[in-house]
């Protein structure tokens, strides 16, 4: 039994009539077709689906998108994009050769930026922390860190 | 050089920084059904029967597929070889009615949801007859053990051995004799990116695969050779990239044959994406059990090596042909100079889940065999292990130890070893065990001194590649090759080769997205560390004939012998000229594709017939040789004695890549490949029931891979240019000795740490406080 319910995702509304035990991940991927959070294990194991809501991060594979409703959901696509400029971040990962295969990448913005948003001149261990909850296997992480001190330099 | 040793910003980064479209897994097509396939719950039956009929009645659902559906001929899923190589074993079918490992598929529908299509397998009556199962490989071997495979009464799949010298001769000769057992576990490389496909048949019954994989030419081929069709009939569209494989995407899946039956049967693409735990059961690092015995001098010459090798390759053979080999001769026999050794493998049968590809092919558990003994030994004989290493290294100029014909002609070992133990301070090293307190630090290191640049001289497997490059009126060009980027950056370092070889700014290099197998020239896959030296040679082949055509047309434009020009930063100058004598790219590329009148600003200027004709190179080749890189890890780490934990402080990799291309992205894969060999030796373990056979560790919060917080905050890359002649710019390869040290080096640092030495991967806490007897 469908239920309808309406979204604010990335400063947009959408009514949807969603399933109920349809999680946001695959609202946002399947319904409103943004590729930024991604499906990495559909289980909070690796972050890859990582997305903000209401300013906090989140594994959005673990969220019931009726659970969503009246909250405001931002994916990496709300942050920046070539049409309006990139985020800090993405700039920053880009500039410090922190993307391989990429798949990790945006959910990995997405949990730095909450650090960033929280605090303004993060300590290493900081930022590792911040990150512990997304999983990346091509880079060892250490361009990421690289990524992350260079974009909170820039504030 | 202007753009060869730098770090120009990948071409893929800002999509992927942006959503990533470009992955296999976003792929949608119209009318596009859901496929899922029903897998076995036991690990040794038959199929008595299955009843789909109630699956097929349910609304949505299109089709269904059981074993008596597909296709019989049996192949081997491997890209790199040709389907019916002499040197695999072809065992396996799409859909089997024996079942050899708990997972394995059984049946399969394809539905309007996915939703649907998991209601429909609840549907699916399937009755099994149990076998008894065996999962231990040694046990496998013995008379009476339970038989996988008709063709191997034995469980023994294939059974190599290579060997030189006289062995028992070189025992005698020994002064100290060391005898060893080395045991790895199985691993998985955790690519992000789940495998995904969508297949889409065709009213004429030809297929458009799209896949998250490393080789489109080995899926063409695979996936024709098992559905009984022409290759032609399959056609392997590119992705712009993946998301991660680290060998773990390099043989055909259950779900591409699968997604194609379902899709005839249904007339409409269908798309299987794989959960995380179906990945986890489908391709693995083999475990390998290493009986090693090694006879030496007193002065730590190596006089005799035996080795004997006991891969678990699971319910097929698959990799586990080729990987034996591997470990074999670039693990244990070749990998240092002694002039008598025999190694013996053996590729066994269990109705464990079915081995695969993953970085370093069988060259991980080797080097934890052979680089912990040598320290045992060092340890014994009170030899300093650099020096012991370097005593038996194979040196620059040699015939090269494994590929007849070749030589050693660049090989930076012995520099990788200098460089590395000064850059860790390896003369500050404390003896073994003589620190105090309950947190104790060491240090360790290991080598792979021997490893490929692909695989020219491995008389089974493809190793050419190809390329198009192609320039646009507008002084851009466009480069199309099959070479996959897995992720580690293959765009970025072929359309810097392609650049610097046309004189272009980098940004005017752009990799041509979505080719497929119809127009581009075969290439073997994104594996065995070839893609910079091989497909990077072909690039700069076609380059090389596009520039010549560039600079002919040039010639006739400029009144000036081609011999005479150059071309940099993306204009045609004359030598000696002044600068006024000289053409942009961009106004030579349009002369060859104008009209009889090119109009210009000097007005319109009439063209002829010799300058005519779009400014193109085409490249298929097999390089000229497999220069071997080599590689050293030396780590610092610090074991507490109280609980077990062992933390990694300090990394630092010495390599011989021959020349650097890019360095941040050179980094960014020594990086990478230090986290995987670090999870490999201290905490990743695919884990099963003992009885049933079910893998226990099917998400990544049971299958524990390191995070940012266990990685080392210092990992330092030392990188020896040794400029290999046959490479591009001097270039061979890097990717996989990353992974083949960490373990070893670890478990070598632990053992200066507190003194016990692990002989079992992964070196848990449970077994450090075993070793120390806390336990």
């Amino acid at each position: 039994m469908q239920k309808l319910i309406t979204l604010q995702v990335n400063g947009e509304r959408h009514e949807l009539a969603v399933e109920p035990d349809e999680s946001l991940l695959q609202v946002l991927r399947n319904r409103l077709e943004l590729v930024g959070p991604k499906k990495g294990c559909d289980s909070g194991g690796c972050g890859c689906c990582s997305v903000h809501v209401d300013g906090r991060v989140a594994y959005s594979c673990m969220m019931y998108a009726v659970g969503a409703e009246g909250r405001e959901i931002t994916t990496i696509e709300g942050i920046g994009s070539p049409a309006t400029g990139l985020h800090r971040l993405q700039q920053a990962f880009i500039d410090a050769g922190a993307v391989q295969c990429g798949y990790c990448t945006c959910g990995i913005i997405m949990a730095a930026k909450q650090l960033l948003d929280t605090v303004k001149q993060p300590s290493e261990d900081q930022i590792r922390l911040a990150i512990a909850g997304n999983l990346c296997r091509c880079t060892g992480y250490a361009k990421i860190v690289d990524a992350i001190k260079l974009a909170a330099a820039q504030t | 050089m202007s753009l060869i040793g730098k770090s120009p910003a990948r071409p893929d980064a800002l999509d992927k920084v942006t959503g990533g479209k470009g992955y296999p897994v976003n792929v949608r097509l119209p009318g596009m059904l859901h496929g899922k396939l029903l897998r076995s719950p036991y690990p040794h039956a038959r199929i008595r029967r299955i009843d789909t009929s109630a699956a097929a009645k349910l609304p949505g659902v299109k089709a269904v597929l059981t074993p008596a559906d597909v296709p019989r001929r049996k192949f081997t899923p491997v890209y790199f070889v040709p389907a019916d190589a002499g040197s695999m074993v072809q065992d396996m079918v799409i859909m089997s009615d024996t079942v050899r490992f708990a997972g394995q598929p059984v049946a399969a529908v394809a539905a309007t949801s996915l939703r649907i299509a998991e209601e429909a397998l609840a549907l699916i009556e399937v009755e099994y007859e149990e076998l008894p199962a065996i999962f231990d490989p040694e046990a496998a071997m013995q008379p009476g053990a339970p038989v996988l495979h008709a063709h191997a009464p034995n469980n023994v799949a294939v059974n190599p051995s290579m060997g030189f010298g006289d062995l028992e001769r070189g025992f005698a000769e020994a002064d100290h004799i060391f005898e060893g057992v080395y045991q790895s576990h199985r691993v998985h490389t955790c690519y992000m990116e789940p495998r995904v496909c969508v297949v889409d048949c065709d009213s004429q019954g030809r297929y458009t695969v799209h896949s998250s994989m490393q080789h489109l030419f080995g899926l063409r081929q695979k996936l024709a050779y098992a559905l009984e069709i022409p290759e032609s009939d399959v056609r392997v569209v590119k992705p712009p990239y993946i998301g991660g494989g680290f060998g773990g995407k390099l043989d055909l899946g259950y779900i591409e044959p699968v997604a194609a039956l379902l899709s005839r049967r249904a007339g409409r693409p269908v798309r299987i994406e794989q959960m995380r735990y179906e990945d986890f059961i489908s391709t693995a690092r083999h475990p390998i059990k290493v009986y090693l015995k090694t006879g030496v001098k007193k002065d730590g010459t190596f006089t005799a090596r035996y080795s004997r090798s006991i891969l678990d390759t699971g319910a097929h053979a698959t990799h586990g042909a080729e990987v034996i080999n591997v470990h074999g001769a670039f693990g244990l026999l070749m990998t240092y100079r002694c002039p008598n050794a025999k190694w013996e493998g053996y590729t066994v049968y269990t109705n464990n889940m079915i081995g695969g590809g993953y970085r370093g092919y069988g060259s991980p558990q080797a080097c934890f065999a052979a680089e912990s003994q040598i320290d045992e030994i060092c340890e014994k004989l009170g030899l300093d292990p650099i020096e012991f290493r370097r005593r038996n290294a194979w040196r620059q100029g040699e015939a090269h130890p494994v590929i007849p014909g070749l030589k050693l002609d660049s090989y930076g070992f012995e520099e990788c070893l200098a460089r590395g133990a000064e850059r860790i301070g390896w003369k500050s090293r404390r003896k073994a065990n003589s620190g105090s307190g309950t947190r104790r630090r060491g240090i360790g290191f290991a080598c792979q001194p021997l490893w490929v640049s692909g695989c020219v001289g491995f008389p089974d497997i493809y190793e050419h590649s190809g390329a198009i490059v192609k320039l646009n009126p507008d002084g851009t060009a466009d480069l199309a090759t099959a070479a996959m980027d897995l992720g580690s950056g293959q765009i970025t370092t072929l359309c810097q080769i392609a650049a610097e070889e046309l004189g272009l700014p980098m940004e005017a290099v752009r990799m041509v997205q979505n080719a497929d197998t119809t127009t581009v020239p075969f290439d073997a896959p994104s594996h065995a560390s070839r893609v910079t030296y091989s497909a990077g040679g072909a690039v700069r082949a076609a380059a090389t004939v596009a520039r010549e055509r560039l600079l002919k047309v040039a010639g006739i434009m400029l009144e000036a012998s081609p011999e005479d020009l150059t071309v940099a930063d993306g204009r045609v100058s004359v030598r000696g000229a002044p600068a006024s004598r000289s053409l942009s790219v961009a106004e030579v590329a349009q002369r060859a594709e104008s009209p009889f009148v090119q109009h210009g600003a000097q007005g319109p200027v009439p063209t002829t017939l010799e300058e005519k004709g779009t400014i193109i190179g085409l490249s298929s080749q097999a390089p000229k040789g497999n220069p071997s890189p080599a590689a050293v890890a030396f780590v610092e780490v610090e074991v507490d004695t109280e609980t077990g934990q062992v933390d990694v402080l300090r990394a630092v990799y010495a390599h011989d890549l021959g020349r650097l291309i890019h360095p941040q992205g050179a980094e960014g894969q020594v990086e990478g490949g230090f986290q995987q060999g670090m999870g490999y030796a201290l905490m990743e373990n695919l884990q099963f029931d003992p009885d049933s056979g079910t893998c226990l560790t099917g998400d990544f919060l049971d299958y524990k891979i390191p995070t940012a917080m266990e990685m080392p905050r210092d990992i330092q890359s030392v990188f020896v240019e040794t400029n290999e002649p046959t490479g591009p710019f001097g270039a061979k390869s890097l990717s996989e000795p990353c992974i083949t040290v960490p373990a070893p080096a670890i478990a070598n640092a632990i053992y200066n740490a507190i003194g016990v030495r692990i002989h079992e991967l992964p070196i848990t806490p449970e077994k450090i406080l075993a070793a120390l007897g806390k336990i």
